[in-house]
């Protein structure tokens, strides 16, 4: 209990530093105010709203009541509106962040589902033939960059056969299993690949060395059968390197799908940033930036609780200090 | 090299047409016509006069068309402006219903209050589902009633009277009236942005004996002001609803108007929806149930996404996709809008302390030494016509020999560089700003070659974000420029881009971004916005055109060549197919605005 108690210590320290800096950070941008005031209304805005965008942006504050007034339009949800748009952002991010997720959760689900039947088969014969063929394909597609595997994808299954839509939209499941299977496939794919392939290696590598432990061999002799020993006895030793980088990947996918957002004309959270970026959407990227930092030490603090369960020797380590 | 995306699209695109009051069309056209607009009476059935858009296979003109012709596809040539003419083709019976997505290029616009918007040619589309105009052109290339029932000027075109269409209403039920047109364009005189165009107006008040009549005063004679009404001054937004979101940003992005279509739903960069209003004024408008615009920015893109089925539509300055859908026109039929379209040019800062661009003989050495024949036919595929002014071949004021060069004369560029060197010692430098769009890299790297060619010791190239680009342009905060625009019908509708009234500090937003003050050109203006004479117009447009070629304001490329491509299924695209009201005949084939449709004709096969 101690042990998650310094850990939930440790998430706080980090939220209220990037809270801290991000709060900060619109004061630090070159001609922050004149970028927000061309960017309001193309410009075209009269001098009293010029005064009250730059007011409820409080950039004429001090340091402590700007992050005072930050902490508090964060925690009681009133961001406003984007400069440029006139949306709200609270509207905005979260549109983006259920595209990011979905992606996330169907590219992480498909990665999964791929890498760790492969990695138990290729590590069980370890330097066979299926192990030399899947791990060639894993150099292939972690050398495949999403950049091109998302246009050539779009041209044998949009472009050539017809089968699916060059650009995708966030079309709802429940409305349309198959209209949504359509139009996430592909990014999914795109997303998914070289995921599977660093965690068929990491997997792979992990139950490699998990298969030659004293239990293990122990297992064998007992007369265990094949699967129980994979499945039951060496894959749940093995997964830390795999659950790591997933969580990683957790992260990253959320706010890191750029590429693929934009090739699929999906407006998920990475290329919301990445446009307000340009379009000097300060205070949007402002709440991104917090709401993915949020994930990120949220996820790591779950990822490090989860060790416990993975492996015995942990829980009973941390129980001992 | 044959590169897609979009010319100066981009830049342009973003930029040109940008605030697009205006501009829509306009002008002198062969007869005097008043340029009282009171509805008039013509054959509705009748050809659209004046119109240059011709019926595939029908065009043999200069450039010619090239590809398969057949179905509904209609080709607009850049032949001179005495072409023939045709209507819009017949595609049969209009049936009612259906759902259309148009993919569009860019996002320009929310707020959507017409005084607000800073408008591009996505912008305008969008804009049209939700707003009328007061005014609209008609075949005979006049401004007619369209929301407005009769717009009428005293002797002296000093003031006009602006009548509201009786019985409309906005799509919050709100009634239009005098007190919404007086509304809508204080609104406008108070824009930072289309304020410039209303500069001359006094007054905008209802009238004391007629509540739908509103009382528009000038400082001066202004004959072409309804030309100016047909554009985003002329949009007329609720005042219920313009009055709501004046304290709540968040209905700024849900336009309510009189128009075709009802808001449904809007996300920046993403789409804009928008639903059949039952109780539209014009019937039988709209034909269509729903209709959507996505944004996808990408020139190419966009081009798959209407391939594969993603939209039903969309529309294109690409050189490569145009080239493409002329040779598949069987499976996308298309339609190209060129009828008085745009420019794309190099815009000079013309008066900026320092700069060498405020010698006749640097900007006109920068003409010379450009190869635009040949980024033409690299960049382009050779689809646009050269430019040689800022009047396309439609557009009144064209002359088909200026004076300007249209190849490159390096030896006349270097001769004059040259001459500026021996009075101005020193290095001679200029930045030239573009967008981030690939192709306009490209461009900009020819130019920066030529132009160090002849003579300038190094030129910068400054990438700017088509968000910013605009921005950049009002600010004056440029040397050297691509940019698209000056479109339209009657040359008053360029007065904000060029008159020095426009031409504000460097710093300040203002619609003459090459901060042009020149009397000769003012004077110009100022006369033929007062004239209403077509002869003496088109005397003065022309002379504007000569003055241009003389001065060296701007650097001429091409005039730009709109598509809309679009599935078989899609009918109803020119402009020509718009009936307006009060038996005034058809609205102008081409619609009025680079690259637009009316959105009420368009209608899908069941």
């Amino acid at each position: 209990m101690r042990y998650f108690g310094q850990k939930f210590v440790q998430l706080l320290i980090v939220v209220v530093a990037v809270t801290f800096t991000v709060s900060l950070a619109l004061a630090a941008v070159p001609n922050s105010k004149e970028r927000i005031l061309a960017t309001k209304g193309g410009g075209a805005i009269t001098q009293a709203d010029r005064t009250a965008v730059l007011e409820s942006l409080h950039l004429n504050d001090g340091v402590v009541q700007q992050y005072g007034y930050f902490v508090k339009d964060l925690v009681t949800v009133n961001w406003g509106t984007t400069f440029g748009g006139n949306q709200s952002i609270r509207t905005s991010i979260w549109d983006g962040l259920k595209v990011s997720l979905r992606l996330m959760i169907y590219a992480q689900l498909l990665a999964l589902a791929i890498a760790i039947p492969v990695a138990i088969a290729a590590a069980y014969r370890q330097g066979g033939l299926f192990d030399r063929i899947s791990t060639t394909m894993s150099f292939g597609f972690l050398a495949t960059p999403n950049y091109i595997l998302a246009p050539v994808l779009i041209l044998l299954f949009s472009i050539t056969w017809k089968f699916l839509p060059s650009q995708s939209t966030d079309a709802p499941f429940f409305d349309s299993p198959w209209q949504h299977f359509r139009n996430y496939v592909m990014p999914t794919v795109v997303l998914a690949l070289p995921l599977a392939a660093t965690y068929m290696r990491l997997l792979r590598a992990d139950l490699v060395n998990t298969l030659q432990s004293d239990f293990i061999t122990t297992a064998r002799a007992k007369g265990l059968s094949t699967n129980r020993i994979l499945y039951g006895h060496a894959l749940r030793p093995s997964l830390f390197s795999l659950l790591t980088a997933a969580a990683v990947n957790v992260g990253a996918l959320v706010g890191g799908s750029i590429v693929v957002e934009t090739a699929f004309g999906l407006n998920g959270l990475g290329r919301k940033t990445v446009e307000g970026i340009f379009r000097n959407e300060f205070r949007l990227i402002q709440i991104t930036v917090v709401v993915l930092a949020l994930v990120y030490v949220l996820l790591n603090f779950f990822v490090d609780i989860a060790y416990s369960w993975l492996d015995p020797r942990v829980r009973a380590a941390r129980t001992l200090s | 090299m044959r590169t897609t995306s979009s010319k100066r699209r981009t830049a342009t695109l973003l930029g040109a047409a940008v605030v697009s009051f205006a501009l829509i069309a306009g002008a002198c056209s062969s007869d005097a016509k008043p340029a009282a607009v009171k509805a008039t009476t013509t054959d509705a059935a009748e050809p659209a006069a004046g119109s240059d858009t011709t019926v595939a296979g029908a065009a043999e003109t200069d450039p010619p068309v090239t590809g398969d012709t057949t179905g509904d596809t209609t080709v607009t040539d850049t032949a001179p402006p005495d072409t023939a003419v045709v209507g819009p083709p017949d595609e049969g019976t209009p049936t009612p219903g259906g759902d259309l997505v148009m993919a569009v290029e860019g996002e320009t616009s929310s707020p959507w209050r017409p005084a607000e918007m800073v408008c591009a040619i996505s912008c305008h589309q969008i804009a049209r589902t939700v707003y009328d105009p007061l005014m609209l052109p008609g075949s005979d290339e006049q401004p007619h009633p369209y929301l407005a029932s009769a717009m009428e000027p005293n002797a002296d075109f000093t003031v006009w009277k602006i009548t509201a269409r009786d019985g409309v209403k906005f799509h919050d039920g709100t009634p239009f009236d005098g007190a919404a047109i007086v509304d809508n364009l204080n609104r406008g005189r108070k824009s930072i942005l289309v304020g410039t165009v209303f500069k001359s107006v006094t007054d905008v008040s209802v009238d004391p004996a007629d509540p739908m009549v509103a009382v528009v005063t000038v400082s001066k004679p202004w004959a072409a002001l309804p030309f100016t009404l047909m554009g985003q001054p002329g949009y007329m937004a609720s005042p219920t609803w313009l009055a709501a979101s004046d304290t709540d940003d968040a209905l700024k992005a849900k336009p309510v108007g009189t128009g075709p279509f009802v808001f449904v739903d809007y996300k920046p960069s993403e789409y804009f929806k928008a639903k059949k209003n039952p109780d539209y004024w014009n019937q039988p408008y709209p034909y269509l149930d729903n209709i959507e615009f996505r944004v996808i920015a990408d020139g190419l893109t966009r081009r798959d996404a209407l391939k594969t089925g993603s939209v039903d539509m969309l529309h294109t300055t690409n050189g490569e996709v145009i080239t493409e859908f002329r040779d598949t026109a069987d499976l996308f039929p298309s339609t190209e809008i060129t009828f008085k379209g745009e420019t794309s040019y190099t815009m000079f800062h013309v008066t900026q302390e320092g700069s060498p661009l405020l010698d006749k003989r640097i900007r006109c050495a920068l003409a010379f030494a450009s190869d635009w024949p040949t980024v033409n036919e690299t960049v382009n595929a050779g689809v646009f016509q050269l430019a040689n002014g800022p009047f396309s071949p439609t557009q009144t004021g064209y002359l088909a020999d200026n004076g300007f060069p249209l190849e490159q004369d390096m030896a006349k560029a270097q001769e004059l560089v040259a001459a500026y060197k021996a009075e101005n010692p020193g290095a001679l430098t200029l930045a030239l700003a573009t967008t981030n769009d690939e192709t306009n890299l490209v461009l900009a790297n020819f130019q920066k070659q030529w132009y160090e060619e002849a003579g300038i010791d190094s030129v910068t190239i400054d990438q700017i974000d088509q968000g910013q680009f605009i921005v950049t342009a009002l600010l004056g905060n440029f040397q050297v420029f691509g940019w698209r625009n000056h479109g339209g019908l009657d040359l008053d509708q360029q007065y904000v881009w060029w008159h020095s009234s426009s031409s504000l500090p460097v710093g300040e937003l203002a619609l003459n971004f090459g901060r042009i003050k020149d009397p000769k050109l003012d004077a110009l203006l100022d006369a033929n916005r007062a004239s209403n004479d077509a002869a003496e117009k088109k005397q003065i447009a022309e002379d504007v055109n000569t003055l241009f070629a003389t001065e060296c304001y701007n650097s001429w490329s091409w005039w730009t060549v709109w598509m809309v491509a679009h599935t078989p299924k899609v009918h109803g695209i020119d402009g020509g197919n718009l009936v307006l009201p009060d038996d005034a005949g058809n609205a102008i084939s081409g619609s009025g605005i680079a690259g637009t449709f009316y959105p009420q004709t368009i209608w899908m096969d069941s």
